[in-house]
């Protein structure tokens, strides 16, 4: 081997020369620049900057959290007439179908469901529908209380039978508790509830997720 | 805060995106070697992050929990890229980075130098060299072997060198092997 290629070079900036490397270069003052030239090189790339991302990038991903359900915040306050009503549909609904199928023994279904379930469409004022709501988080708080007393009594046999649909009915009551909250920041129950489906939620994902999907 | 964030509030999220979001961003631009698709690889980096949050355990530092996603997540964007490209027309070997003002001139042309590396040895350069990740973790990265990535990575430094030497300019040849 008369000369070492720029390639062999690179390979020694990590790696020690073989005996016939080394004397290569013990004799060659020109390739001894070149590996320091290619020393150089790597330590500046590594101590390359970080770069700033375009202004507005949090907007964008912020938009793109909240519409995937990843985040809430103090949005401006236009339709919230609409919102509040879609908030409390959606518990309605939500206690008057997938919370009641959960619950069969332990916990009986209570007045409130059923009537909730059946008029959720329209409410005279933002007390009313206000009202609506926290009577149907009620009965769904005593549903969920029901649903970990199974839990309790019958081992993970009814979470593990399906838990992607679990995760899915939880995700509906994370969604409207996380936008009642964004109503009622102050609100010590309506707090207490969404903590609790977002601890539930996260520990189901993580069941879901133990061999790290991304 | 990763547990505020975890729960879904948005300054938290904010916080994490504020403090961590420049390194995220750098490595997703290196990586994707074109400023526009960086900024939608880099929202669906983070996407990724806060939706996975729940998983994260504390076994590793956050930043690097979050590196790894990132650099996850931007190889498979340049994967998807690469084949809906194949499909419309043929790709450039070779997709420049325009420079941002305010780097230095040395970090100005290594930052065009390794855009114009062709794709396979950039990412194998960027990962080892920017980024610090081992033979073995690009292998496992990017799907080739430990060995492929170290013969990547000395062919990408000996070009990197050629250029940043004004020997070679624009390499127009197509690579022989890619990820």
């Amino acid at each position: 081997m008369e000369r070492l290629n720029l390639e062999q070079l690179a390979r020694l900036v990590d790696e020690p020369p073989k005996p016939e490397e080394r004397a290569i270069l013990e004799g060659d003052p020109l390739l001894r620049r070149e590996l320091e030239e290619l020393r150089s090189q790597t330590e500046a790339l590594g101590n390359l900057p970080a770069v700033l991302p375009p202004p507005g990038g949090w907007h964008e991903l912020e938009k793109k959290l909240m519409a995937a359900g990843l985040i809430f915040g103090r949005r401006e306050n236009t339709h919230v007439w609409r919102k509040w009503l879609q908030v409390a549909a959606a518990v309605v609904i939500f206690v008057g179908g997938t919370a009641a199928g959960w619950i069969t023994a332990s916990a009986p279904a209570s007045s409130g469901s059923a009537g909730a379930a059946s008029g959720p469409a329209s409410y005279a004022s933002l007390e009313e529908a206000g009202a609506a709501v926290e009577e149907a988080t009620r009965v769904w708080m005593a549903a969920y209380g029901g649903y970990q007393q199974l839990l309790g009594t019958q081992g993970q046999q009814l979470r593990s039978s399906d838990p992607a649909a679990y995760l899915a009915a939880l995700e509906t009551v994370n969604a409207a508790s996380r936008a009642a909250v964004e109503e009622f920041p102050h609100d010590q129950f309506l707090n207490e509830l969404f903590i609790r489906t977002v601890a539930e939620r996260n520990q189901t994902i993580r069941h879901l997720t133990l061999d790290g999907w991304y | 805060m990763i547990r505020r964030a975890c729960e879904g509030d948005g300054r938290a999220v904010r916080a994490l995106y504020d403090r961590y979001s420049p390194r995220v961003y750098a490595v997703v631009r290196r990586i994707a070697g074109d400023d526009d698709l960086a900024e939608d690889y880099a929202q669906e980096a983070w996407i990724r992050a806060i939706r996975a949050l729940p998983t994260f355990r504390g076994e590793a530092r956050f930043s690097t929990w979050l590196h790894r996603i990132a650099v996850n997540s931007a190889l498979q964007a340049v994967r998807k890229e690469k084949t809906r490209r194949k499909r419309e027309v043929p790709l450039p070997d070779v997709i420049p980075v325009p420079p941002r003002m305010g780097d230095t001139l040395m970090q100005r042309k290594l930052e065009e130098a390794l855009a114009e590396l062709p794709d396979g040895m950039r990412k194998v350069l960027i990962l080892h060299d920017v980024e610090g990740y081992t033979h073995e973790e690009i292998g496992a990265a990017l799907g080739v072997t430990s060995g492929t990535s170290k013969s990547q990575l000395f062919k990408a430094r000996a070009k990197m060198r050629r250029m940043l030497k004004g020997h070679e300019t624009r390499p127009k040849e197509i690579e022989a092997w890619s990820v």
